[in-house]
């Protein structure tokens, strides 16, 4: 009994680190997106028509979903990463409502052994069964969701040493004297877009299945602030900051009963004393450089 | 023909003329001086060059090129790199960081290789990159955040960033500035030693020392327009140029 809790709660920081890596990488590219949700519905529902409705192995699916979302995610770059900030953030939560509005009308469904399947408007999405068909049990599943975002994150840590990710820093740092670098800032930011579509499009086809149930109003705004938040908390100068962020909102605050009421209050609290004293989170861009340092110092003193 | 080619150039912010119809013409190999009292349009025609600004009207050629309106990165492509009078680095990045991507910029950029162009560039450009650190005497501050290296290593930073791009022609906005005499010694040097490699300069500067000593031609700028243009022996004693520093000698005009 309580084991399943445990796994339930862990599984939910996995599939919840997916979307907090997404709103992160955005703002590493110095965009505020209020609207990675919409990436996670679009997938959550890509990836529940494959598997449920259209009868596709899982793992099919769950790249499905991811390739819908990134595709979604272009359709949004392509005319609003030329916005600058608050332009931007606006347009990002716009597209994720009008998204959540779509699915709340959007209906489509087929007839599978005598019973309706398939999203049915504001009703939801039921019997996205593929996990418990093919005897996936909670845990096989979390390792699965670990496994996904062992892998996402490992892409991340290439990142952030390679070519690209120092262009993505820099454009977040300051885009102009990027572009005088030689570099075409609009053709990256659209990349960094696409990138954090699809990474959180993992993650919601993940949860679609884990729930067997999407509904439009999950999508809603707060589930992109959350993201935000957690790149904020946990620190924009490390992947792993986000985690912390997510480990932070849901390992500790959603598990301390004591606190269980006050959650979002204590929440929104931690969020507004940080970016007052540490704008860019616990695990900033200074902080990983002298951890780096410290770890170099620690080689060297190895050998 | 003129490696840089401005044609009535021409900005206006509002009712502010920064430059105005500035015509000038820039040989291959010369370091040409652009000076003039604060607020009278030299940055403003750096900006105008690498397309950073719109152009009001007038043209900007380089190497026979029309670049006027140009996209930034087009800019630098072309071959051509600047600095900013206010130094404007990386911060977040390392020294190494913020030479390599300059470095990438021209050389593994247009690599085949998916690995080379995206991710850890070849070994030959982190070649590159340790000796432009060992030329701008940085190399001991190669993993330093460049946030953290002191004034006069950002400057120096800054012009091996430029470097790195390989351009053909140097646009240096003020890169005296705060500069000891030393350190301005340090420079001449440098610009010396640039030129002998047969880059093109254009030299927006305060220091007279320095301008007076290193350039081969001189343009006075005031109010957005052309006032002189001559050899530095020339420009020195000029009625109209003294004027325009206020009565002073031009010797005497500071920042
Ligand atoms: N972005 C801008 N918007 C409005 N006015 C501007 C802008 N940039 C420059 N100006 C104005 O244009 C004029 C020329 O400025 P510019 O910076 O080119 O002068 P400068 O010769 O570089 O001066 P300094 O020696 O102080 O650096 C000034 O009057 C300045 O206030
Ligand atoms: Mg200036």
């Amino acid at each position: 009994m309580d084991d399943i809790y445990l796994i339930t709660i862990l599984s939910n920081i996995g599939m919840i680190s997916f979307i907090a890596l997404s709103a992160y990488l955005l703002l590493v590219v110095g965009e505020i997106s209020f609207g990675q949700q919409a990436f996670f519905a679009v997938s959550a529902y890509g990836s529940g028509i494959a598997t449920a409705m259209w009868g596709w192995p899982i793992w099919l699916g769950l790249l499905w979903g991811a390739l819908v979302a990134g595709a979604a995610a272009l359709v949004v770059a392509i005319p609003t990463v030329r916005l600058r900030g608050l332009y931007f953030s606006v347009a990002t939560l716009a597209f994720a409502e009008m998204v959540r509005l779509i699915f709340e009308i959007f209906t489509y469904q087929v007839e599978i052994d005598g019973e309706l399947v398939g999203p049915d408007g504001s009703d939801g999405f039921r019997d996205i069964r593929a996990i418990y068909d093919s005897n996936v049990s909670a845990f096989e599943y979390m390792l699965i969701i670990y496994g996904l975002l062992a892998v996402v994150l490992i892409g991340f840590l290439i990142l952030e040493r390679s070519r690209l990710g120092a262009i993505f820093r820099m454009i977040g740092e300051d885009p102009m004297l990027t572009e005088m670098q030689g570099l075409n800032v609009t053709k990256y930011k659209i990349l960094a877009v696409v990138m954090a579509g699809i990474v959180a499009g993992i993650g919601g086809a993940l949860y679609a299945h884990l729930a067997t149930y999407v509904e439009p109003k999950i999508f809603n705004v707060m589930l992109g602030v959350h993201a935000l938040a957690y790149g904020l908390i946990g620190g924009l100068g490390t992947a792993f900051g986000p985690l912390i962020g997510v480990a932070i909102d849901i390992g500790l605050l959603e598990s301390i009963r004591a606190i269980s009421g006050y959650r979002m209050i204590v929440f929104g609290g931690l969020v507004a004393v940080l970016l007052i004293v540490r704008p860019r989170g616990l695990l900033d861009e200074a902080a990983m450089h002298w951890l780096r340092g410290r770890w170099r110092g620690l080689i060297r003193a190895e050998n | 023909m003129p490696i840089l080619e401005l044609t009535t150039l021409t900005k206006h912010f509002g009712g502010v003329h920064a430059v105005d119809e500035l015509d000038l013409a820039v040989e291959e190999g010369e370091i040409f001086g652009l000076i003039g009292p604060n607020g009278s349009g030299k940055s403003t025609t750096v900006n105008l060059i690498c397309g950073v600004v719109s152009v009001t009207a007038g043209r900007v050629a380089f190497e026979g090129r029309d670049i006027t309106g140009s996209a930034p990165h087009r800019v630098l492509a072309a071959g051509v790199a600047r600095t900013f009078q206010n130094i404007r680095l990386f911060g977040h990045l390392t020294v190494w960081q913020n030479l390599w991507v300059a470095q990438n910029s021209v050389e593994d950029r247009r690599s085949e290789n998916f690995a080379k162009r995206w991710f850890f560039g070849s070994g030959a450009t982190r070649d590159a990159v340790d000796q432009q650190l060992e030329f701008a005497g940085l190399a001991g501050k190669r993993n330093e955040l460049a946030a953290n290296l002191a004034f006069g290593e950002q400057r120096r930073l800054e012009l091996a960033r430029a470097l790195a791009t390989k351009p053909r022609l140097l646009l240096l906005d003020e890169p005296a500035a705060g500069m000891n005499l030393e350190e301005v010694h340090a420079l001449d040097g440098r610009l010396r030693a640039l030129q002998q490699a047969g880059m093109t300069i254009v030299l927006v500067e305060h220091v007279m020392e320095l301008v007076m000593g290193v350039t081969d031609r001189i343009a006075v700028l005031n109010f957005g327009r052309k006032i002189a243009e001559g050899l530095p022996a020339a420009i020195q004693e000029d009625p109209a140029v003294q004027q325009a520093y206020l009565g002073g000698g031009v010797e005497t005009a500071h920042a």
